[in-house]
């Protein structure tokens, strides 16, 4: 008997999926320590977290699924050193990535990878600070710094970067999400565990 | 039992989960965001020393040493050497210092609420400060979960090994690898998970009734203490 | 999904009906079921069942006979949790359970399931043992008191307040059964509880549902293994593709014979029967295999730590049983054995000696929970993934000698417990390496199926191979051993073959666990 309200049984697989999503990013996140592949991050845990995530909304393709999920692995990322960013952010894109879903009423494809592109976009929320702390650093550094360095970091984190690394969240999520889709159907609807 | 499994949970200082997430969140902001020059220069390697202090008292000492050289080491890179470096690695090591500043002590201070908190303890304390279940029940599964995951990937781990399904070699490639350790890892997971959702609820989980915590936990003398503390470098971060 | 084709019955009606039933604690009422989802066990038809207050019943029968789904219709899992067609009513109390939703079905009957490691939701076993009790709401002080309470009755207080992670499998169900117990709901269900479970955790769930049976709580329980329930027995339901076959009184069920349980694909009641029975063949032949210095532990004063005093040479072509109880390092040996812990300095020696790399690929390990070793899309896939040479003919036969070559399209990881032990098995035997080592491979099998695998276990000797079994099955023993290693705190305490005087020594160990209480 299938309800539209939110039950144990989605609150459970929100917290088990948060843990599968989590472990994609944080192989992500790995390339993060070198500073300048961490503008890739957003690409790469769109494609990998799509596997889980595709699985995710099919089991419980409910309204405030992914809302939790993105506020869940927000206040995650900030338990383990993250900027608090990461929690709003998080809570936003879940409800835009739910939204756009539900639009869809959980059942259309399109629908479902323009909400997951949109959702992978949370993460900017903890790599804000590096475009917020740039004007800072800039502004009480310059006196100190030498040209090479202070270009250097100039050059890694201009305004126009931002949305460039937006954009690759959301071609990772697109990527992500066929990706989740092509696993969804070879493995985990055989395996019956959708 | 606590939020990171390993070690003992046994600290010297008894805080609320509650206060340890004040403090978390006030090296976030300040050693996150702002700049390190006037008066930062001072505050914020004090600041710094916060986690190290409760890494102390955790028994983490280890970790308490570590993360205080690595720190004082960015720390003095970043401010004084910094202008003077040139070229490629030095100028990889420049920005990694200037991130390890501001990053380092929130990671830390991170790492130290989960070492010490109880997981049992963590839900009380969300619970006490009215978050909805909606957000308690997922974070309880979730915790519970990394140490699962964590064990059946070792357990899968190995059975591909003794398969002969390796890195190069063996059978079929890097995505093989891929479809060997990540596909059966959440199979293995989520069914784990439906057998675990199965009982929840024939244990009464998901009932109207409103969910009560057998944790007691409460402030005390040192939570008092650190919530000044606390509020002092936040006045002196918006002051200053 | 759900439809429910009962009677409209109004509610004076059924408070009358709810006073006339007292007496009948579960009615199940010419109850169908069919899952929606294709779910390896059978529905059911037509059940009619009716079960007293304070009995203790017992539902056996093969695989995939219906029990489970009989266990799920009762603690209401059935038709919320797993939907599908149901007609009749299901009564428990004089309530229809069938109308409510599981939250209130859990106030009458607790539920224990087969697998230790994924009934808990908590982290540590005392707020495990309170999370029935937070879920109904009970304010602080109650629920200290009741678990304080249970831990007594069950007298488990050393096991408070530890991290369920580092709990033993044994350890673990005690912490289910105690924490369904703080509840205190009237009936309990039992899933097959013992199916992961040593002899001496066996023991200890014996005695927890004594407990029960003395506070007059009815109980339920669906099991293979059925020695161990022998005396609690109050009535059987023998059930068959879906339908009630045959009820017994609990006399009736002892009075049975050998022949008759045997007919019924049921295990045994009795054990010593089957010690009594026949034996194979001792193979000869004198190659041998030689284990040096056999010393590790995976931390420091750790359980399940292997120390070896001398070396042990085992004859190569047997099927050598590994019996010890629980933390006596039989995992471990294992696991070193096969060459999968790296920094495993042990020597074992073949003609030659071979190192840790080498043995990875003689030896192939069947590990003990087999959803951590299956990989494949299909079943024939997972079969032809372990073969150097892959070839269909080969891989059929031995899926047809494990009566698997039906499932052979499909995904492993759909199929139940049973089949895909038997699948884990059926790769072992495709690889074709020289040394085989079975972990518990027989836990959830009925008695044709623990059969099959012994017969497999047989020919795999037959041509030469040596097989390692880690097992407490005792009729898996007597079927196909042929020699025993006992472990006992990572000594080797016996090494002896299974002639008449060996098939003594394995039933006293047997009998001696099961009155130790050792862990």
């Amino acid at each position: 008997m299938k309800t539209n309200k939110i039950d144990a049984k989605d609150l459970i697989n929100v917290g088990i999926f948060t843990v599968l999503y989590f472990i994609m990013f944080f192989i992500s996140g790995m390339l993060g320590y070198i500073p300048i592949f961490a503008l890739l991050i957003p690409l790469l845990i769109g494609i990998l977290g799509g596997i889980p995530f595709m699985l995710f909304v099919t089991k419980t393709n409910k309204f405030g699924c992914v809302t939790l999920m993105g506020t869940i692995a927000g206040i995650l990322c900030f338990l383990v050193g993250q900027s608090w960013i990461s929690i709003p952010f998080g809570i936003v894109f879940g409800f835009l990535g739910d939204i756009i879903m539900k639009t869809g009423d959980y059942k259309s494809w399109g629908k479902t990878v323009i909400g997951y592109a949109v959702f992978t976009d949370w993460v900017i929320g903890s790599m804000l600070p590096m475009w917020i702390m740039r004007d800072v650093f800039f502004e009480q550094s310059s006196k100190q710094v030498s040209g090479e360095y202070l270009d250097a970091l100039m050059g890694y984190t201009q305004n126009w970067m931002l949305p460039v690394v937006m954009v690759l969240g959301l071609v990772g999520g697109i990527i992500g999400a066929y990706l989740g889709r092509a696993v969804l159907k070879k493995h985990f609807e055989r395996a019956g565990i959708v | 039992m606590q939020l990171f499994q390993g070690g003992s949970v046994h600290t010297f200082l008894k805080i609320d989960p509650r206060t340890k997430l004040f403090l978390l969140l006030v090296v976030n902001i300040i050693m996150i965001n702002g700049s390190t020059a006037g008066a930062a220069a001072i505050y914020k390697p004090i600041l710094a020393c916060l986690p190290f202090v409760l890494l102390l008292t955790g028994k983490r000492i280890v970790a308490a040493f570590v993360y205080g050289i690595i720190f004082a080491m960015a720390w003095v890179t970043d401010q004084y050497l910094s202008g003077y470096l040139s070229g490629g690695i030095n100028i990889v090591i420049a920005l990694v210092s200037g991130l390890s500043t501001r990053w380092l002590p929130c990671g830390m201070m991170g790492y130290y609420l989960m070492a010490t908190t109880r997981v049992s303890e963590f839900v009380a304390g969300m619970e006490k400060m009215h978050v909805s279940q909606k957000i308690v029940i997922p974070l309880s599964v979730m915790f519970r979960f990394f140490p699962t995951v964590s064990e059946e990937s070792g357990a899968i781990n190995n059975a591909m090994r003794m398969r002969g399904i390796r890195v190069g070699g063996g059978k079929g490639g890097v995505i093989a690898i891929f479809e060997y350790r990540i596909i059966p890892l959440i199979m293995s997971t989520v069914k784990i998970g439906d057998e675990l959702s199965a009982a929840a609820l024939t244990r009464g989980l998901g009932g109207e009734v409103k969910r009560t915590n057998f944790c007691s936990i409460g402030f005390g003398m040192w939570d008092i203490l650190m919530f000044l503390l606390g509020t002092v470098f936040i006045a002196l971060y918006f002051l200053l | 999904m759900g439809y429910i084709n009962v009677p409209f019955r109004n509610s004076v009606y059924s408070a009358v009906l709810s006073a006339v039933m007292e007496d009948k604690m579960v009615s199940i009422d010419n109850v169908s079921f069919t899952y929606g989802r294709g779910e390896c066990d059978n529905g059911l038809k037509e059940i009619g069942l009716e079960i007293k207050k304070g009995e203790t019943v017992l539902i056996c029968g093969e695989s995939g006979c219906g029990k489970t789904t009989l266990i799920r219709l009762i603690n209401g899992l059935i038709p919320h949790y797993y939907e599908g067609k149901l007609s009749g009513g299901v009564l428990l109390k004089g309530k229809q359970i069938h109308k409510l939703p599981i939250y209130e079905t859990a106030k009458y009957v607790g539920s224990v399931f087969q697998n230790p490691r994924s009934q808990f939701f908590n982290v540590d076993s005392t707020s495990e043992l309170a999370f029935g009790a937070e879920n109904r709401g009970l304010e602080y002080n109650e629920i200290e008191k009741r678990v304080i309470q249970t831990a007594e009755m069950f007298k488990m207080e050393e096991l408070l307040d530890r991290s369920l992670f580092q709990l033993s499998g044994g350890e673990k169900q005690k912490i289910a059964c105690a924490s369904v117990s703080v509840c205190e709901p009237d009936i309990m269900v039992l899933d097959e509880p013992s199916s992961n479970l040593d002899i001496t955790a066996t023991e200890e769930l014996k005695k927890m549902i004594g407990i029960w049976k003395a506070q007059g709580k009815t109980i339920i329980i669906s099991e293979h293994r059925l020695y161990y329930l022998k005396d609690l027995i109050d009535k059987v339901v023998y059930m068959q593709e879906g339908e009630v076959s045959k009820t017994f009184s609990g006399d009736e069920f002892r009075d049975l014979s050998v022949s008759a349980m045997q007919s019924m694909g049921l295990r045994p009641l009795e054990l010593e029967d089957v010690v009594k029975s026949k034996m194979i063949s001792l193979p000869t032949g004198g190659a041998e295999l030689k284990l040096v210095d056999f010393e590790y532990s995976h931390k420091k004063g750790g359980r399940d730590a292997l120390k070896f005093s001398d070396e042990l040479v085992l004859p190569k072509g047997n099927s050598i049983v590994i019996i010890g109880h629980n933390g006596a390092g039989k995992s471990t040996f294992a696991t070193c054995l096969c060459g999968l812990i790296k920094k495993f300095k042990g020597v074992v020696k073949d003609d030659k000696v071979l190192k840790n790399k080498e043995r990875l690929s003689k030896f192939y390990m069947v590990m003990q929970d087999v959803n951590h070793q299956l990989f494949a899309e299909s079943v024939l896939e997972e079969v032809l993934l372990s073969m150097d040479k892959p070839d269909n003919k080969t891989a059929e036969e031995i899926l047809s000698s494990l009566d698997l070559l039906e499932f052979k399209e499909l995904h492993p990881m759909s199929l139940s417990g049973g089949q895909k032990q038997r699948v884990a098995i059926a790769s072992a035997l495709a690889s074709g390496r020289e040394y085989i080592i079975l972990d518990e491979p027989t836990s959830g099998l009925d008695m044709k199926h623990m059969k099959e695998v012994a017969q497999n276990i047989r020919s795999l000797i037959n041509t030469g191979k040596t097989v390692f079994i880690i097992t407490h099955d005792i009729e898996l023993i007597i079927e196909c051993g042929t020699r025993v290693v006992h472990l006992e705190k990572g000594e080797v305490r016996d090494s002896y073959v299974l002639d008449q005087k060996g098939i003594k020594k394995v039933w006293k160990f047997f009998q001696d666990s099961r009155e130790d209480n050792v862990y």
